[in-house]
């Protein structure tokens, strides 16, 4: 087994442990600091495929960033408000339900797709690659996302602004 | 394996200059304050104090509180340290003189040291205690509101050098240090500043562990060895922003002798702890000051101001280099 492979299967371990952690751990606080592993590990899933600039961006605004705005909404319910937040759900049925219809519609896809066998040669320059066709060849996608941004920031304003 | 052995070295010598700077902030501390600061253990000047400290530490007792949460307590201070070590991988010294000079090395950095975040977290959550969670409320409010202007600032440097890779933005400096770039450079080098003495949670941004208010905030409950891991990793961090600093800024290795190696860790050294030394000066100049002035500051001041900073930097630099007509 070559050492790309030895370190894949780890990570894929490392990933599905603590995916799975997330979801069945009975502690809403370790259920977080399980996500964080989990995205970490898909940063370094990236970092196998060479994408070091996908891999970077995960980490500073998933792990960084969106574990902490969770973090924080669980310790101003669950300690300073002293609001109980339980982790488990009553739709054990239609929660699975939904999840193997996800899993088929992946496997199906992925069955299907004619996926290449060998990685084709990454850019020169990654970065300069995703910034260009990022402003060129996506620009609408990424303006969009700019606009929901806006919508966002202004929908917390109006939650947080003073009562009349 | 010789990377497994360079690591080594790397990694003992940047505790070792951390050690150190504890003891360069207690002398200047002392100075600014008309005191003389630790004497007494060796000659001259006290200079074993702070291998005096560490051993103090690691003997002595572990208290865990009866109520923590064991396992998230006793990680909480690993989990701190870890990232403030790995900024230390892509930081190249002097030219060839670095662990791993990735393209996207300041990218690398700010990722792995907003991971700090989460050791915090758990140190705050871990040991159950109030004064730790309303520390930790407190540092979640100020490094969501600081980050944003750190990164920010950070990115003036890459457009001016067009580059991701932090040896790239030192060589791009060799005529002219981006502090000294006329302008933009002095306002960045200030907006970085406030930047990394809010990230790093100091004086006069302390809120989060305010002696007065929260004890000591989110350690609180740490004692022996774990204390002495927070406290390592915190100033591991201010270190490693000192040198950020000096790469993006302050022309990295470049100095008169640079071209030899040995020289060039020597500027680069010396540029880093003037950075350091100037953060610490603020601290002890200063008084801390509210939670709503600091957040004030942040999303009134620094980030409209970073951000225009940002935006005209970019206009410069494609209208000096004839993209705009």
């Amino acid at each position: 087994m070559s050492l790309e492979a030895a370190g894949f299967w780890g990570l894929a371990l490392v990933l599905l442990a603590s995916s799975l952690a997330v979801v069945l751990s009975k502690n809403l606080f370790h259920s977080v600091l399980y996500l964080a592993v989990a995205l970490v590990a898909t940063a370094g899933v990236f970092l196998l495929l060479q994408a070091e600039f996908l891999a970077a961006v995960q980490v500073l605004l998933y792990a960084g960033g969106v574990v902490t705005i969770v973090v924080f909404a669980i310790v101003v319910t669950e300690r300073l408000v002293g609001e109980r937040l339980a982790q488990t759900n009553r739709g054990v049925f239609t929660g699975g339900l939904v999840s193997l219809v996800v899993l088929v519609i992946l496997v199906l896809s992925l069955w299907r797709a004619d996926l290449p066998r060998t990685a084709p040669p990454p850019p020169a320059d990654l970065t300069q690659a995703i910034g260009r066709d990022l402003l060129t060849r996506f620009v609408l996608p990424f303006e969009l996302l700019a606009v929901l941004f806006l919508a966002g920031l202004l929908g917390a304003l109006f939650f947080a602004r003073k009562e009349e | 394996m010789r990377d497994v052995i360079a690591a080594f070295i790397l990694l003992n010598a940047v505790v070792l200059i951390v050690t150190y700077l504890t003891y360069v902030e207690r002398k200047f501390a002392a100075r600014m304050q008309s005191r003389i600061g630790p004497y007494r253990v060796g000659r001259p000047h006290g200079w074993l104090q702070p291998i005096a400290d560490a051993i103090k530490l690691l003997i002595k007792e572990d208290i865990i509180p009866a109520l923590a949460d064991r396992p998230v307590y006793n990680l909480a201070p690993i989990v701190f340290l870890i990232p403030s070590l790995l900024i230390f991988a892509t930081i190249p010294f002097a030219p060839g003189l670095g662990l791993a000079d990735l393209n996207i090395g300041i990218l690398f950095f700010l990722a792995v040291s907003s991971l700090e975040i989460v050791g915090l977290f758990m140190a705050g959550w871990g040991s159950n205690n109030k004064y730790a969670l309303l520390s930790v409320m407190r540092a979640v409010n100020q490094i969501i509101s600081y980050e944003v202007p750190f990164v920010l600032t950070a990115l003036i440097p890459v457009v001016l050098a067009g580059s991701l890779q932090l040896s790239a933005i030192v060589e791009a400096q060799r005529g002219l240090w981006f502090v000294a770039y006329p302008v933009i450079g002095q306002l960045a080098f200030v907006a970085f500043i406030v930047a990394t003495i809010a990230s790093e949670n100091r004086v006069p941004f302390d809120i989060l562990e305010a002696e007065s208010e929260l004890v000591a905030g989110f350690r609180v409950e740490y004692s022996g060895m774990k204390f002495a891991l927070i406290q390592l990793a915190e100033y591991t961090h201010m270190f490693g922003v000192s040198c950020l600093g000096t790469l993006l800024f302050l022309g990295g290795w470049l100095g008169p002798g640079s071209a030899h190696p040995g020289w060039g860790a020597v500027w680069f050294l010396l540029k880093a702890l003037f950075i350091f030394l100037l953060v610490t000066w603020v601290r002890w100049s200063f008084v801390r000051i509210r939670v709503d002035q600091i957040l004030g500051l942040s999303w009134k001041v620094l980030l409209p101001a970073t951000l225009i900073l940002l935006m005209a930097t970019g206009f410069w630099v494609a209208w000096s280099s004839g993209h705009v007509a």
